[in-house]
């Protein structure tokens, strides 16, 4: 999983494994994560991607595997944790009679800054999170947003090279969840992220890889953003038929999904706007042009319901 | 260190809460009107004492007496104090913030129970300068009330343990305040039965902790009640960071 535009991990997952209450919560899980890469992990409730972030985070020693960070096991050394990672889990530890600046502050020192140095740390994470505002308000009396982003703000107020995230979009409204995802976007950019979560869109816009977890093991990593599908969607203002496809040179097969949208399959190569100039060469009036079912949602629901599918 | 942060931190946290105020507030206010009834008594009886030989001070009639009675409020008090510091943090869903932090589980523990016990040595200061007071117009029996006070310390200690132990097992902060009221309730009278049939040496009556806190009330000071006690909270932390070991890998710490 790591691409030749990243250099060595500064994460790496081997061999990691953990059991509880004699059966396997996740097993033999191999990632790694470089600085400047944000990892997506997927997966269904259960799936085990919690107990890998906690792993992760330095809250719970795997039962089996280490996990590497800078090449340093992570449970040898525990100190590596508290310096070196930042981490929001799903709901935001806040301690709700501080002030936001209090909390940052002792977050700081928690995690190792300087006593010197603890203003300037959280002036700056204040500002990266778009606290300003909030800043000498109790945490206590925060808006879900503000307090989801005070999270993010503990998690990176001592310049962590690891950052993860279990579900920092989770209960968001869907303006709050657009900031947040922009914050997370620029996080990526400067420390080595994982971020788990249910929004397929949320690993689409923020992550380099993708890493889907089903009943405790790893069924697929792969890039983020697949090339785009060879199959579209198409709505159109009139009724047309099947044949009219057919003459298109682009098309391989189309399929009517109700009287105004069809799923069609291009031929291989075909270009979109190929495709489009086609459609209105042809006549074919469209209202809405689009790439069919993502190809992550499609591995992701193939893999969370092939076990249904399997006991059915 | 980072124990210490951690204990300023806690020491921060119920200072700003209106709890720790009030719960204060309304001990304080007990123990002084305690403290009058017994001086009120005490210049009722004074002149009959005058004639007596060996006549009890004031020490022995109105410092020890407030002071010993503030250890049966203390095992109420402490638990209250204590039932949040990390029963609370489950249920705030605060807990991660520590256990990701690479604070070991000893440290964690060892920062809550320092930040607890000082509010409740505040408290024991606070409540040791009413007898104190007298001394402003009477001679007092410095050592005699040192003993207790040391001993009120000691016995804070091993509740504040208890308090920190029930805390980190129950989820609730209620349940914690409960058990640790039960368990000191325990060590109080687990020697009782042995006590009625007059016997008062066995190893039954090492375990009770009247056994080793009544000698500091008359003034003597022995290593084997100040050991009772410390060992007393020490084995309650290692509970108490044995549970944090569970609690980092359930659901819900």
């Amino acid at each position: 999983m790591n691409n030749p535009n990243h250099p060595a991990p500064l994460l790496q997952l081997d061999r990691v494994g953990r059991r509880a209450a004699g059966r396997d919560l996740v097993r033999d899980l191999n990632l790694g994560v470089a600085r400047g890469q944000t990892l997506g992990l997927l997966g269904v409730n259960g799936a085990g991607k919690t107990t890998t972030l906690r792993m992760i985070a330095g809250v719970l020693a795997p039962s089996a595997g280490r996990v590497l960070l800078g090449g340093e096991d992570l449970y040898e050394q525990p100190g590596l944790a508290r310096r070196r990672i930042g981490y929001l889990p799903e709901t935001p530890p806040l301690h709700a009679e501080l002030t936001t600046r209090e909390y940052l502050a002792f977050c700081a020192r928690l995690h190792g800054v300087a006593r010197g140095a603890v203003a300037s740390a959280v002036d700056r994470a204040i500002e990266r999170c778009d606290l300003g505002d909030v800043a000498p308000r109790l945490l206590g009396a925060l808006s879900k947003g503000y307090r989801q982003r005070v999270g993010v703000a503990q998690a990176i107020v001592h310049e962590p090279d690891l950052i993860v995230l279990d579900e920092p979009a989770s209960g968001l409204d869907p303006v709050q969840a657009l900031k947040l995802r922009e914050l997370v976007r620029s996080l990526g950019r400067e420390h080595a992220l994982v971020l788990s979560t249910h929004v397929l869109p949320d690993v689409a816009a923020c992550c380099d890889t993708v890493a889907i977890l089903h009943r405790g093991e790893l069924r697929h990593v792969g890039p983020a953003a697949e090339p785009v599908s060879d199959v579209v969607q198409v709505s159109v203002a009139r009724v047309v038929d099947a044949a009219q496809w057919s003459r298109l040179p682009m098309v391989a097969d189309a399929q009517a999904i109700d009287a105004t949208r069809w799923r069609v399959h291009l031929r291989a190569g075909a270009a979109l706007d190929d495709f489009a100039a086609a459609l209105v060469g042809a006549g074919i009036r469209i209202t809405e042009l689009r790439a069919d079912v993502a190809p992550l949602e499609t591995i992701f629901l193939s893999i969370a319901t092939g076990d249904v599918a399997e006991a059915a | 260190m980072s124990a210490a942060l951690l204990a300023r931190h806690e020491w921060r946290r119920l200072v700003v809460q209106p709890f720790a105020w009030i719960l204060a507030a309304v001990v304080l206010a007990l123990m002084a009107w305690q403290f009058l009834i017994a001086v009120q008594a005490y210049l009722e009886i004074s002149p009959k004492l005058g004639g007596l030989k060996d006549a009890p001070g004031v020490t022995d009639l109105v410092a020890v007496p407030l002071l010993r009675s503030f250890a049966h409020v203390l095992a109420f008090v402490v638990p209250l104090l204590t039932m949040r510091s990390i029963a609370g943090e489950r249920r705030a869903a605060t807990l991660p913030l520590l256990l990701a932090s690479g604070l070991g589980n000893a440290r964690l523990v060892i920062g809550k129970y320092f930040g607890a016990l000082g509010f409740v040595i505040v408290l024991i200061v606070l409540v040791a300068l009413m007898p104190l007071s007298l001394g402003l117009g009477t001679s007092l029996d410095i050592g005699k009330i040192a003993a207790s006070v040391f001993a009120l310390i000691l016995y804070a200690a091993a509740l504040t343990g208890i308090g920190i132990a029930c805390s980190a097992w129950a989820s609730q902060p209620a349940l914690a305040a409960g058990a640790a009221i039960a368990m000191t309730g325990l060590l109080a009278v687990v020697d009782a039965g042995a006590r009625m049939q007059g016997i008062a040496n066995a190893g039954i009556n090492y375990l009770a902790m009247p056994t080793h806190l009544e000698p500091f009330f008359r003034g003597i000071v022995a290593s084997v009640d100040v050991v009772y006690f410390l060992i007393v909270a020490a084995v309650a932390l290692a509970l108490a960071a044995r549970r944090l070991d569970d609690l980092r890998a359930s659901a819900d710490a």
